[in-house]
């Protein structure tokens, strides 16, 4: 092993093929959607330098407000779904008392696998207004309320993050899963024997060490509520009107229906800073936990 | 030493491999000659003779819709045809993928695009700016082609900054409400409906049965922004058009949207109309559940082979009956410039040329004389083999001689944009027609 590390040309020569095609195919994409913002250009002809006036339209759009306020409630849905519930389906299937783990782990994951137009189409109806099942529950338990689930402007966002997060909830379950069965044992056989309780013990032990876990989970649950797109464009095409468009929309919208991918890469850009602040927030929020329980 | 070799081997192999399936012809279809008997009574042409070694083998590349009866009859039989006509013209035919055209910008970017492209306005635009589409001004087949157009169609040739970027088969298509004869002597409603007071009537008769008034595939955004004009257009016969360099929203415009609003309010639509596509409204109206659907002209064809002569077509209502009457036969349709576009880049321009303008003829032809629709953009001089529908021949006799008018082409694609979205909230309980006009003032002033 020494003798690999130490030699510094096989180093380089086996990273260069990763990191060229890292470069050619996601690095340089960046930087030209970076460069192209500043720029008026309809993605055929000559592009014209604007400055950042791209970004001042952005900020003027009307359609901003609405597409961040969604991406920030989908990403909600996300976290308090597909986190919360995962950690406690997660903390439940890895108790060795409960029966049938095996087959509620399986269960959880099933939706994972499925497309994504499949489960938007199952969503659908389900949605129906007239003929959904959730409607019908309501008829069949007597009651006179009725929603237009992916019609009503403040419903439907929410409707559409629940597909999502019923889709991917297996998935950060899994992640978590491992996290929960990643703490080493005799912590929780301390702790037990001292008298706690075992959700104490989760509260107080596994939860605390599972903090990489969580952030990789909640990085990944915020910046794809962000960028939410297909489940969008499957359900409802972003409507009625533009009541459920998100970043990734406005993108698709200005880049390929209105040739305007300036334009279209300024939203770009604003959708990675976004990103890349919520990760440090993250990061920094995880890290200050740390810090404070080493402290203490 | 031998574990060297067989890797060397074994990396050499895999390349090879890879570059093989790499490379290759183009896996779009050929098209050929043989669909005559399927298009049916093909004109008796005159068979003209193979191709002389004189005559030069031309292959071009044609990029069109092929995917129903409606798309790839017609190009059969042009095909068909050009082969009796330009025995030394090959076709190779790029399907398109109903993907809004991103292929073909693709494909112009990349210095690819095929040599002759089926196409709408907007691409247009691109192509001519980004000159990769030629101007037809002063080919010879555009004079022919301008002598020979159908009365009203000159918006469909001509763009409206003067010059030619492609042919047209299609005239000018409008839009219709198609309605259930029976459904409505049952329920007691007198058709037309000339009135929006009229309309918020029937639809109250209609939901009392239990039958949904209008059936829209509102899922699509076009039909939104399609019926929004209808409504437009019988206060302001340019329709969208007068919103080229306006800045701010028209009263009839605010007008056509609040009669949308109150619609919505009385129920004409069904509660789920913005997820419903074409499939399922045509259905609702096919199976006697909804009593009125909206679509254009071309609908006729399956409407009568459906309900037979239980159906029926009318204008859009107005505010009135007065109003109704004097803007009946302006019509919500808009000629924007349409057809078969040639690419700057072809090796063979002249003959491109030739093969665009017959193509489009063909098209036109076919579609007068095997499915008997009026609404072609150039005259035939052949008759209808078809048997006609009703519809169609009381939309040839009565509406297509005294249309006085159509909208006009709306240039500015964010505008559109901003319609499409905005008609379609129209639909949905809530949005309000001041809602409208707002998010449409913030979009124009962009």
């Amino acid at each position: 092993m020494k003798q690999y590390l130490g030699n510094k040309w096989a180093i380089f020569m086996f990273l260069t093929p990763a990191i060229v095609l890292y470069s050619v195919i996601v690095f340089y994409p960046i930087l030209q959607t970076f460069y192209r913002s500043f720029f008026e250009w309809d993605g055929l002809g000559k592009a014209t330098f604007i400055g950042v006036r791209n970004f001042i339209e952005l900020a003027q759009d009307y359609l901003l407000v609405t597409s961040l306020r969604n991406g920030f409630l989908f990403a909600i849905v996300l976290v308090v779904f597909q986190i919360g519930l995962g950690t406690i389906l997660a903390l439940i299937c890895s108790d060795a008392d409960v029966k049938g783990r095996k087959l509620l782990k399986t269960a959880y994951f099933i939706p994972v696998v499925l497309s994504v137009t499949v489960v938007c189409q199952l969503w659908l109806s389900i949605y129906d207004p007239v003929n959904g099942l959730i409607n019908k529950w309501f008829e069949a338990f007597g009651m006179a309320y009725r929603q237009d689930w992916l019609n009503s402007p403040s419903v439907s966002i929410i409707a559409i993050a629940f597909t999502n997060a019923w889709q991917y909830m297996g998935f950060q379950f899994a992640l978590l899963y491992a996290g929960v069965k990643s703490v080493p044992e005799h912590y929780l056989e301390a702790a037990r024997i001292d008298g706690a309780s075992k959700w104490r013990a989760h509260l107080h032990i596994t939860l605390p060490l599972m903090k990489e876990t969580f952030k990789f989970c909640y990085v990944i649950a915020i910046t794809a509520g962000i960028g939410a797109y297909v489940q969008m464009a499957i359900m409802t095409n972003g409507g009625p009107g533009t009541t459920n468009y998100t970043l990734t929309f406005m993108i698709i919208r200005s880049a390929f229906s209105s040739n305007q991918y300036g334009y279209a890469c300024a939203i770009s850009v604003m959708l990675i800073v976004i990103s890349l602040i919520v990760t440090l927030v993250i990061n920094k929020v995880f890290d200050r936990q740390e810090s404070g329980m080493e402290q203490s | 030493m031998w574990m060297k070799l067989s890797s060397i081997a074994l990396a050499s192999i895999t390349t090879i491999s890879l570059a093989a399936c790499g490379s290759g012809a183009p896996k779009e279809a050929i098209s050929t000659a043989s669909p005559a008997a399927t298009t049916s009574a093909a004109p008796a042409a005159e068979t003209k003779p193979a191709a002389t070694a004189e005559q030069a083998v031309v292959k071009l590349t044609i990029a069109t819709n092929h995917f129903d009866d409606d798309t790839s009859k017609p190009y059969d039989y042009a095909v068909a045809e050009l082969k009796k006509e330009m025995p030394n013209v090959e076709l190779t035919l790029q399907a398109y993928q109903q993907d809004n055209g991103q292929k073909i910008k693709t494909q112009m970017a990349t210095g690819d695009m095929p040599d002759i492209i089926d196409t709408s306005w907007e691409i247009m635009q691109i192509g001519s700016k980004s000159n990769n589409i030629l101007t037809l001004d002063s080919a010879p087949e555009t004079a022919q082609f301008k002598k020979d157009l159908n009365k009203g169609n000159e918006a469909k040739l001509i763009a409206p900054d003067g010059h030619v970027y492609g042919y047209p088969y299609a005239g000018v298509e409008f839009i219709i409400l198609y309605y259930n004869k029976k459904l409505f002597a049952e329920a007691g409603v007198q058709a037309p409906i000339k009135t929006i007071d009229q309309m918020k009537d029937a639809a109250k008769k209609f939901n009392a049965k239990g039958i949904i008034p209008l059936a829209i595939f509102s899922k699509e955004k076009w039909i939104g922004n399609s019926f929004l004009q209808g409504f437009m257009t019988r206060e302001e016969p340019k329709g969208f058009g007068v919103l080229n360099g306006a800045s701010e929203t028209p009263a009839a415009l605010k007008l056509a949207a609040k009669q949308v609003e109150e619609l919505q309010t009385a129920g004409v639509f069904a509660k789920n109309a913005t997820q419903t596509n074409y499939d399922q409204a045509s259905s609702l109206f096919y199976q006697g559940k909804a009593a009125m659907f909206v679509n254009g002209q071309w609908e006729i064809a399956s409407s009568q082979k459906n309900l037979g002569d239980n159906v029926d077509f009318m204008n859009f209502p107005a505010k009135d009956e007065a109003t109704y009457d004097k803007a009946i036969f302006a019509m919500n349709g808009t000629g924007d410039p349409s057809g078969f576009a040639v690419s700057a880049k072809t090796k063979n321009k002249e003959v491109a040329i030739k093969v665009a303008a017959f193509m489009a003829r063909k098209y036109a032809e076919y579609k007068y004389t095997q499915t008997g629709t009026p609404i072609v953009s150039v005259k035939i001089d052949k008759p209808i083999t078809a048997q006609v529908p009703a519809m169609l021949t009381r939309l040839g006799k009565e509406v297509i001689p005294n249309i006085a008018s159509f909208a006009d082409v709306l240039n500015d694609t964010n505008i559109k944009l901003g319609i499409d979205d905005n008609a379609q909230n129209l639909l949905v309980s809530g949005f309000t027609a001041e809602q409208f006009a707002t998010n449409l003032n913030k979009t124009m002033k962009k």
